[in-house]
């Protein structure tokens, strides 16, 4: 193990990184606080969170191994009962539940593990 | 943490109202799923902090003050790298960068929410991001408060993850192996929900392309930054296109008007 930093030296440290932290999330709003923000931003601000979320989705398969067992399959799959269960039932707290409840089991259980 | 629920005041200022209730319990709710999501990635990120020899009160402090999922992962990678101040602050511009699109996004929504909006900034991870943007203020609500309560709830959360995961370290054992699954789930109902209620479909299309793309080319660690900055200029670029064309359908409307004439 690498030896532990001092208080201090953790405190400066979680300082700046709190800081900085704070300061992407404050960027646009100081930019935009005195001046009106272009006209063509209502666009961005209309559109932009659909896109986010759905970048989320991907962003959340960033480590899945695509090229080896079990290929991202339970992944996947649970993202498709997920979805599918919504757009039926439309219950937001079923679809997560049963999805995460059925992603715990298939990776718990490793039941995709046939595919080796 | 009951010395800091506390410490925020809007959280029992306003008891008087009787909506207060149902819109915490509303916000309560809603936040269900990020409860469930926070607590094993905060014990996760807890865990990591304690294994590298740090004590409990700075996975408290950092939860608090810095209270940015990846962000501390990212932290806690560099402390044991030994890496220096600078670096911990350029790591953390770029990890967050796409922070600054969120904001982008809320400039209105956020315009109008007085006093509380200084925390509602500071305290904007993905997953509250996704909450706000997509659900609905219960009717005669209060939209300050309800947002307020959504962020409050998702930071202390994410606090007692952090703090559970740093002090019972190694001890416990429990196999929480795929439960941060929640937070996936809960981005594809989000989606979903978007879907409904957006007019249009091209938003989906260059968040598919993008974000497709980005998973081929990109590191895990840079892909959502790069993915939102693609996805983006995407958007930008077909805005300019579709500008272009009703400009033109405009133009030869005009055109067919006056041969008419």
């Amino acid at each position: 193990m690498t030896e532990t930093l001092g208080t201090l030296q953790m405190l400066v440290i979680i300082a700046a990184v709190a800081l900085a932290t704070f300061a992407t999330r404050a960027l646009p709003f100081i930019c935009f606080s005195c001046r009106a923000p272009p006209k063509s931003l209502s666009m961005i601000e209309k559109n932009l969170p659909p896109m986010i979320l759905l970048l989320l989705v991907i962003y959340c398969l960033k480590d899945v191994q695509w090229f080896s067992a079990p290929y991202g399959l339970p992944e996947l799959f649970t993202i498709g009962i997920v979805a599918g269960l919504h757009l039926w039932k439309r219950n937001a707290m079923l679809s997560i539940f049963a999805g995460t409840g059925l992603y715990m089991v298939l990776v718990q259980l490793n039941l995709f593990s046939f595919l080796c | 943490m009951k010395e800091n629920e506390a410490a925020w005041p809007d959280m029992s200022k306003h008891r008087k109202e009787p909506q207060s209730k149902e819109l915490f319990m509303s916000a309560l709710k809603t936040t269900v799923p990020v409860f469930l999501g926070y607590i094993p990635l905060g014990m996760a990120f807890g865990f990591l902090l304690d294994g590298a020899g740090y004590h409990w009160g700075y996975a408290f402090l950092m939860s608090l003050f810095i209270y940015a999922g990846s962000g501390q992962f990212l932290a806690v990678a560099l402390l044991a790298a030994g890496a220096g101040l600078t670096e911990f602050v350029i790591a953390t511009l770029l990890l967050n960068l796409r922070h600054s699109f969120y904001g982008l996004s809320l400039l209105d929504r956020f315009s109008d929410v007085g006093k509380v909006k200084p925390y509602l900034i500071f305290a904007l991870t993905d997953e509250t991001y996704a909450l706000l943007t997509t659900t609905e203020v219960p009717a005669g609500g209060s939209k300050a408060r309800f947002y307020f309560y959504i962020t409050a709830l998702d930071h202390l959360y994410w606090i007692m993850g952090c703090v559970l995961g740093a002090v019972l370290g190694s001890i416990l054992n429990l196999n929480l192996e795929g439960m941060a699954f929640v937070l996936t789930a809960l981005f594809v109902v989000l989606t979903i929900e978007q879907y409904f209620h957006s007019t249009s479909r091209f938003p989906f299309t260059a968040a598919l392309g993008a974000g497709v793309v980005s998973l081929v080319l990109f590191s895990p660690e840079n892909m959502l930054l790069l993915s939102i900055i693609f996805g983006t200029v995407i958007l930008i670029a077909h805005e300019k296109f579709l500008g272009e064309k009703t400009a033109l359908e405009a133009y030869t409307a005009e055109g067919r008007v006056k041969e008419e004439n």
